[in-house]
């Protein structure tokens, strides 16, 4: 039981991380935030408790494959920010992962539970591939 | 870091201080982008954290940042190869030249010499062997003779006439001493004193045969070993790297 415990949780975490690049690419898609901004961005409307930092290693990571791109300002209220914003790249790169993304969400929403309707379902996907 | 209170300022600091250690081999001017950006993150979560207790608060921002390793987590393996290479080439370079005009020849030798000691070894296993068979091969066949000798001396006789057995000598002269019988008798008890030594040595082998498994064994377990032992250093090497060396943000 406990370890059945560990390993749903791993999986949640492994299934967070894969989806959270794609949702701070949504939300730099239109808007440039700085890491705190995106992080308020991202636990407010998606609801997620991810730790705060975790923010970083994907923004270094898109930035490293010129995927956003920064720039230091001055803020009133404390430290300068560093704000990030989507590439024409990351844009486009976005498009067509979150065209993936609906394919594979609509894939697990399937109810595969009669045999009839697996069997349709099945068709689906091969007419999806074509 | 002038607006938090004293022990709060500390703290933080601390908390850098720890990113700033994980972050040894990113190039200086990436530690210096990378700890301002988290400074400010820091002190915006700090200022939006409800709550009386200074110390409460700041602590709870850094459960809620999460630990340094973390936050590093991504921004090492790149930065650690571009500075890695910037900054370590003609080491690299040179050790590469060691390796190929020393490592790899003494390695191979070293290897030649292994596999020739093991070869060796076993040459002397099959020929131990090939000696035992043949004493007991001759001490069978020497034992046929003396029972041939006993039973039809005459056929022995004219073994000997046609030359197929060469007694002559020393030895031919002592058996003419006996009576056809006793010279069987006495060729079965030589006979017997070879078959007894070949036996002697296929006992003797099973304990050579089995110190030279344990010798081959221990051999190609050793070099599991090391190899096993090599790669988990490398790998080892790869995790430890980024905790090599400072950056001097955080003082200023």
């Amino acid at each position: 039981m406990e370890y059945q415990d560990e390993g749903r949780d791993r999986r949640i975490t492994q299934l967070r991380k894969g989806v959270l690049e794609l949702a701070v690419m949504g939300v730099l898609y239109d808007e440039r935030h700085y890491g705190y901004s995106l992080v308020r961005v991202l636990s407010e409307s998606g609801s997620i408790s991810l730790k705060e930092g975790t923010i970083y290693p994907i923004l270094a990571r898109l930035d490293r494959d010129g995927l956003v791109r920064s720039e230091w300002v001055e803020s009133a209220q404390g430290p300068p920010r560093k704000y990030y914003a989507l590439t024409a790249a990351g844009r486009q790169l976005f498009d067509a992962l979150s065209q993936e993304l609906d394919v594979l969400v609509s894939l697990v929403q399937q109810k595969w539970k009669a045999p009839e309707q697996s069997e349709r379902a099945g068709k689906k996907l091969v007419v999806r591939k074509g | 870091m002038s607006a938090y209170p004293e022990v709060v300022a500390k703290i933080a600091g601390d908390y850098l201080e720890r990113v700033k250690s994980q972050l040894r081999l990113v190039p200086a001017h990436e530690q210096v982008e990378f700890l301002r950006e988290i400074e400010s993150h820091l002190y915006e979560s700090y200022q939006q954290m409800p709550g009386e207790d200074d110390v409460a608060r700041i602590l709870a921002v850094l459960r809620n940042f999460g630990e340094p390793a973390e936050v590093v987590s991504d921004r090492l393996p790149g930065a650690m190869v571009r500075s890695g290479t910037r900054r370590n080439l003609p080491l690299y370079i040179m050790g590469g030249i060691f390796i190929a005009l020393f490592g790899l020849p003494l390695g191979s030798a070293g290897f030649g010499v292994l596999v020739g000691l093991l070869a060796a070894l076993a040459g002397i296993l099959v020929a131990y062997y090939a000696v035992a068979g043949s004493f007991l091969l001759v001490g069978a066949v020497t034992m046929l003779l003396g029972l041939i000798r006993i039973i039809l001396p005459q056929l022995f006789d004219r073994l000997v006439a046609l030359g197929y057995i060469q007694l002559g000598g020393p030895v031919g002269e002592f058996l003419d001493h006996f009576s056809p019988g006793y010279q069987g008798i006495l060729i079965i008890l030589f006979a017997s004193l070879f078959a007894g030594a070949g036996w002697g040595m296929l006992w003797v082998g099973k304990y050579m045969l089995r110190g030279l498994r344990f010798l081959f064994s221990l051999t190609f377990d050793w070099m599991r070993r090391f190899a096993q032992g090599a790669r988990r250093k490398l790998r080892r090497t790869d995790r430890e790297a980024p905790q090599l060396g400072k950056a001097s943000f955080v003082k200023q």
